[in-house]
């Protein structure tokens, strides 16, 4: 760190100043269109708990989607930009691996800043709340399994996934219907297809162990219905197109057939999943439209098999005498006229599936900071209480200075363009209050001195040299996985 | 304005979309528009190229294709630009609200437009991927596009093209 980091800290003469906790795309969109519309001078802070930014851009978005991380340009473009050293109309700082309520509480944030924008998103996950959750072998979180394979240092290296016995996993299952739950099948199912992965950023530790499982089948089970799979066709299109490799998809007629959604027909997303479904389905030959015959599966037929299964709910999961996962009872359901769900129980609609792996992929849950209580800010489920992005009290009143954006503020759902959308908006009203609000006037400053941190100019170093060892084996980048090597790369105050 | 009017009453047959974007398009594009020359805003800060991100080439004299975008408050703006440019790079060379999340890789669909229907069977047919994103964008009609598949030809010299008002389904949690 420098002197120069400390001293825009201090003095806050003429701008105002912003705090967003979090630097993933809704922090960093957020910093972005205040700094582009902004028409008073303001002097932005962007917090991050990790020494590194982007959030999940970094350690969310698969790795064969880097086109996806290309946000990472314009956020980049932001900080040098409105680099503190420079003189223009406003300044964009970052500091990294500082954690709000802990290091620097929020209060302090918000007695010291004229505005304070939580973009933290959701860092925990959703649960099933069925016995053998925790503590079993070979069940993951999304969360955990994406964070691991990205190599984010919280999990690159976490022993629950490298001394688990990769070789005996065959069979998988994995619970939800979203992008993500695509994206961990796209992984497992091709795991030992080099030309997907080597020349990604993917974590080398993950892709060497996840290459030794002998993948065959994998379920994506889901408790409601095909027509209300969360995925994007995009993602959908993706697995089918494996079939190149010899990796075939499966619906059972039961969920799926030509004629079911014809009901349907006026909604767009809905009729092009049916129809690239009902093709993808046919053998190859009998598909009427060239672009689902794209590249025709191996002569040696299929060997690999992903299936969407629909309608049921887990309810046990049973371990073997190592303590590793077995198998999975789940029973059968169905939706009723209110859209609730009823569970068949009797022993005709319960079910066990053999498994030796299951991700639970239910959403990331967002979690309320610790100070919420103290402060009176409401949290609601998985996100923060808010009205257009001004934060709640717990009487409902609108907390001052206070804003939400992205998923903390919405819940875990919708792509980055989405969030952008989000972090735009709620953007538009902190300019507006802003404008009208006068200046605190504070001679206050949130004092770094004495708090290990990263700046900016640490990331650029880091950045250099990630892209400097992926060049080098052929990636776009060779991420640093633990926490001693990022603060390695972070200059002594 | 007569072209303009079409371009309105084609563009309200809109497909699936939530109720409250069906007043979006139609609209914007019915309301009669001024059409504005470009300036160098002076600002009291220096500028940057965060600014400004294109690069775009000076068309030579006479050959310069024509491009017209109808912008968010209705008014309209007309380049020159060369042929191969992409409405995306134009948009951006020229500071309009255009964004390019994914960087023009067809990986996103923030640079959504709706193109005027006169132009639009010009164009070559949108792939699976364009579409895939088209799933996404906000304020979608039955002629929008991802500004950066557009890349300008001969073709569709004289292309119109408006950018979508950001209107967005309103959610539960915006009243939570």
């Amino acid at each position: 760190m420098n002197s120069a980091q400390i001293r825009y800290l201090s003095s806050l003469i003429n701008r105002k100043t912003v705090s967003i906790i979090g630097s993933g795309p809704s922090g960093f969109y957020t910093a972005y269109h205040l700094l582009k519309k902004s028409p008073i001078p303001l002097d932005v802070t962007i917090w991050e708990k990790l020494p590194v930014p982007f959030g999940l851009s970094r350690y969310g978005v698969a790795p064969d989607h880097p086109e996806v991380k290309n946000c990472e340009e314009t956020f980049t473009t932001c900080a040098e930009e409105f680099s503190p050293q420079t003189d223009k109309k406003h300044k964009l700082s970052f500091v990294g691996g500082v954690t709000i309520g802990k290091e620097i509480t929020l209060e302090t944030l918000l007695n010291n800043q004229d505005a304070v924008v939580l973009s933290y998103g959701c860092a925990g996950d959703k649960k099933l709340n069925i016995p053998g959750e925790q503590g079993t072998k070979g069940v993951f979180s999304s969360r955990e399994f994406v964070n691991w394979y990205n190599g984010h240092p919280d999990f690159a290296k976490d022993k629950r996934f490298t001394d688990f016995d990769w070789s005996k996993v065959s069979k998988v299952g994995i619970i939800g219907n979203g992008n993500v739950a695509l994206d961990i099948t796209r992984v497992l199912i091709s795991n030992k297809i080099d030309e997907i992965w080597q020349n990604t950023d993917i974590s080398p530790i993950a892709l060497n162990i996840v290459r030794k499982a002998p993948v065959k089948d994998v379920k994506l089970i889901a408790r409601r219905d095909f027509l209300h799979s969360k995925f994007t066709n995009k993602e959908l299109r993706e697995l089918w197109e494996l079939e190149r490799y010899g990796v075939r998809g499966c619906i059972d007629s039961k969920f799926f057939q030509k004629g079911m959604f014809d009901s349907f027909k006026s909604d767009r997303v809905l009729n092009r999943r049916v129809e690239m479904c009902s093709e993808y389905l046919k053998p190859f030959d009998e598909r009427s439209k060239k672009n689902y015959k794209k590249a025709s599966p191996p002569t040696s037929g299929y060997n690999k098999f992903w299936e969407l299964d629909y309608l049921k709910t887990p309810l046990e999961i049973n371990r073997d005498e190592s303590g590793a996962i077995k198998s999975l009872t789940l029973c059968n359901n169905k939706i009723q006229e209110d859209n609730s769900l009823k569970l068949l129980k009797d022993s005709n609609n319960i079910l066990t599936y053999d498994m030796d792996l299951l991700i639970t992929s239910l959403g990331y849950a967002g979690v309320p900071m610790l100070e919420f209580s103290k402060l009176s800010i409401r949290f609601d489920r998985d996100h923060v209480a808010n009205k257009q992005g001004r934060v709640l009290t717990v009487t409902g009143e609108i907390f001052p200075h206070l804003y939400a954006s992205g998923w903390i503020r919405k819940g875990s759902q919708g792509v980055i363009a989405s969030t952008m959308q989000d972090a735009f908006e709620v953007g538009d009203r902190v300019i507006q209050d802003l404008t009208v609000s006068g200046t605190l006037s504070s001679e206050k400053s949130i004092d770094l001195s004495n708090i290990k941190h990263s700046t900016w100019v640490d990331w650029e170093r880091i950045n250099k040299k990630e892209l400097t060892r992926g060049q080098k084996e052929h990636k776009p980048r060779s991420k640093f996985l633990t926490f001693e090597e990022l603060w390695h790369n972070v200059e002594e105050v | 304005m007569l072209k303009l009017t079409a371009f309105a009453g084609r563009t309200a047959r809109i497909w699936n979309i939530a109720p409250s974007l069906l007043r979006t398009s139609p609209s914007l594009l019915a309301r009669t528009t001024t059409t504005t020359t470009t300036t160098t805003r002076l600002l009291p800060f220096s500028t940057s190229s965060f600014l400004n991100h294109g690069h775009l080439k000076e068309p030579n004299p006479g050959e310069g294709l024509k491009i017209t975008f109808i912008l968010k408050d209705s008014s309209q703006k007309t380049y020159e630009v060369c042929e191969g440019e992409t409405v995306l790079d134009i948009a951006q060379g020229h500071n309009l609200d255009m964004e390019g999340a994914c960087g023009g890789s067809c990986a996103c669909s923030t640079c959504h437009v709706i193109v005027d229907p006169d132009y639009y069977d010009a164009l070559p047919e949108p792939e699976d991927d364009e579409n895939d994103m088209l799933d996404l964008a906000y304020g979608l009609t039955e002629t929008s596009r991802l500004g950066c598949q557009i890349k300008m030809t001969k073709d569709i010299d004289g292309i119109r093209v408006a950018l979508p008002q950001m209107t967005r389904n309103v959610s539960n949690n915006d009243f939570s």
